[in-house]
């Protein structure tokens, strides 16, 4: 975009302004209206309400994902330990089997414990691994994933091993919803509070130059551990939802790499790094497999993976960047990634 | 004087390379000192060393009145040490007015802090500044959008931000136009006349002789020289690095 000397016209526009925003704070609050009154219209059974419980975890786990991998520029390839750690901690304070540990505390309070182990355990293995740049710490995080579940499978006086717990049932399924829908809407909201703030700001800095970040008195390594620790506090709670409408867990179905890719795919076909792009992109990816599925059920995968090719050459800010490419684009992502961008401004280095 | 930033015996080594060796170096409050010396003298490891992005083998350094040796470079920000960088680091996806915003005194921000918006003070400081660095026009451009003058510029502007005491400008000229040159030159003296101490990387040569109250040459990782520009400029040793022995 060329420069103007009067400033704001050019890129104003193109960035949406004021305008943009109040169109999509009132998108935001109809949809909202509308997803809750869904459940009071004829025609909607459980069966839809838990399709729609399903897709609005995709949507926290994958606005959770973002918070480090698209505003702070650090892909977490292993996201799902912490859907994992929340659900399975969940599971062992409500759980009265006899292969756990039988403390059969109620719901509420094992969810939100759930929940701070999650983020406990980030932030204890995000001070480790954040140290680490582009594929390091990505494959770091993916190995941290598996190293998670095969502990929880081999523990097993206390996890079920292998078997699995299952969970005292509560099969409310419009209370179920009506929860998600009201913590996913509190997410956002958050993430776009967040997003405003010095701090958000800073993550984004860290993102698109951590040496440049550092040098201009952002502690980096505090904001990320932070950012990185809220992550999985999150995801663990969501976890934790998971486990009691699901009623049982075992590793095979609490700690699935999908959940990572999901979010992943979700958060770039989104808009990486916007508030409301790993909303849009979960919620356009579940309803585009399903019509994959039906369609073409041999080669449905396949197609998926055509559809992250399209989306990197041809939407590199994604859905919500076709309106306000304030996010950040997933060849930028990409080159950081790789590290080719952070070699060529290696300080030290003479033209 | 008791110098503001006092760095001794600086070794920075990279295997078997030494980029830095031994060099000793001050900058007083509200000096204006040039660091210059042919490619590869060590300049910019120098730098990378002063400013703690990378950490040295030995010797020591002290900011403010602080050793800042194992400081890491958020720390060294905080007292009041700004850096600029050969190549240029802004945040290229957001706009000139954020960049300048992210780059306040983190010293001032608390945790609270942390979690608020840009106050009227800070957007008020980021207004004067663009319009002393001839950038106000661009507040709403995003920087990777911005010519390289520009970004040097802005990049100066960042630095400025974090109310330095000290700043060490990474070629601050290279890449620029020479009527942006001018107004770098003229924009550097009037911080200095401010008050706030500047050491710079440069290879224009004459611009340093122009600008600088002194100025130090590395050449191979040490210290050749030091001295007024006109000093600097006529000692043979210095001459001989620049442009070989006589007669060869």
């Amino acid at each position: 975009m060329k420069s103007t000397t009067s400033g704001k016209p050019v890129f104003i526009a193109r960035r949406g302004g004021p305008r943009l925003r109040l169109v999509l704070v009132r998108v935001s609050v109809g949809l909202l209206v509308a997803l809750a009154v869904l459940p009071t219209l004829p025609g909607v059974g459980d069966s839809a309400l838990f399709t729609l419980t399903l897709m609005l975890t995709s949507v926290a786990v994958a606005v959770n994902w973002n918070l480090t991998g698209g505003f702070t520029g650090y892909v977490d390839f292993g996201h799902a330990a912490w859907f994992g750690i929340g659900a399975y901690t969940t599971a062992m304070l409500m759980s009265l089997q006899t292969n756990g540990p039988q403390i059969g505390w109620p719901a509420p309070p094992a969810m939100i414990l759930g929940a701070v182990v999650a983020g406990a355990v980030a932030a204890a293995i995000g001070r480790a691994t954040m140290r680490l740049k582009g594929p390091y710490f990505s494959i770091a995080m993916l190995g941290t994933f598996v190293a998670v579940r095969e502990i929880v499978r081999v523990s097993g006086g206390l996890t079920g091993g292998g078997v699995g717990l299952t969970l005292p049932p509560y099969l409310n399924r419009p209370l179920f919803y009506y929860i998600q829908l009201a913590l996913v809407a509190g997410l956002v909201a958050f993430t776009w509070w967040l997003r405003g703030t010095r701090f958000g700001a800073a993550l984004v800095a860290i993102r698109e130059d951590e040496v440049g970040a550092e040098m201009r008195g952002i502690n980096t390594t505090r904001l990320k551990v932070i950012v990185f620790s809220f992550a999985g506090f999150s995801t663990g709670l969501f976890g934790g939802l998971w486990a009691y409408q699901n009623t049982f867990v075992d590793p095979d179905i609490a700690f699935v790499e999908l959940r990572t890719v999901d979010a992943v795919m979700g958060t770039m076909l989104g808009g990486l790094g916007t508030v409301a792009g790993p909303v849009v992109g979960t919620v356009a990816l579940f309803w585009l497999r399903e019509l994959l599925w039906a369609n073409l059920l041999d080669y449905h995968l396949i197609a998926q993976g055509v559809l992250l090719i399209v989306i990197v050459l041809f939407l590199p800010r994604g859905l919500v960047g076709i309106v306000d490419p304030r996010g950040a684009s997933v060849t930028g992502l990409w080159r950081r990634w790789i590290g080719r961008g952070a070699r060529e401004n290696e300080p030290g280095k003479e033209p | 004087m008791t110098a503001l930033l006092d760095a001794r015996g600086v070794v920075k080594r990279f295997g078997g390379l030494t980029a830095v060796d031994g060099v000793d170096i001050s900058v007083g409050p509200g000096e204006l000192v040039g660091l210059i010396g042919p490619n590869g003298s060590g300049k910019t490891t120098l730098f990378d060393c002063l400013s703690r992005i990378s950490a040295i083998d030995s010797g020591s350094i002290s900011f403010d009145g602080v050793d800042i040796t194992r400081h890491r470079p958020h720390q060294v920000a905080r007292l009041g040490l700004a850096r600029t960088f050969q190549l240029i680091r802004v945040y290229r996806e957001l706009t000139v007015s954020e960049n300048m915003e992210l780059s306040i005194q983190w010293r001032r921000v608390g945790t609270a802090r942390l979690f608020g918006r840009t106050d009227a003070a800070t957007r008020r400081r980021v207004e004067s500044l663009l319009e002393f660095l001839l950038l106000s026009g661009l507040r709403h451009e995003r920087a990777g959008a911005l010519s390289g003058g520009q970004r040097r510029l802005l990049e100066i502007g960042m630095a400025l931000m974090s109310e330095p005491k000290l700043m060490l400008l990474d070629e601050a000229t290279s890449g620029v136009n020479p009527t942006l040159v001018a107004e770098i030159a003229d924009r550097l003296r009037e911080v200095n006349a401010n008050g706030v101490a500047i050491l710079l990387v440069e290879h224009n040569v004459g611009f340093v002789a122009e600008l600088c109250h002194r100025v130090v040459v590395l050449d191979r990782g040490a210290k050749l020289a030091e001295g007024t520009p006109r000093q600097i400029m006529e000692d043979p040793a210095v001459i001989e690095a620049y442009f070989g022995a006589e007669g060869e």
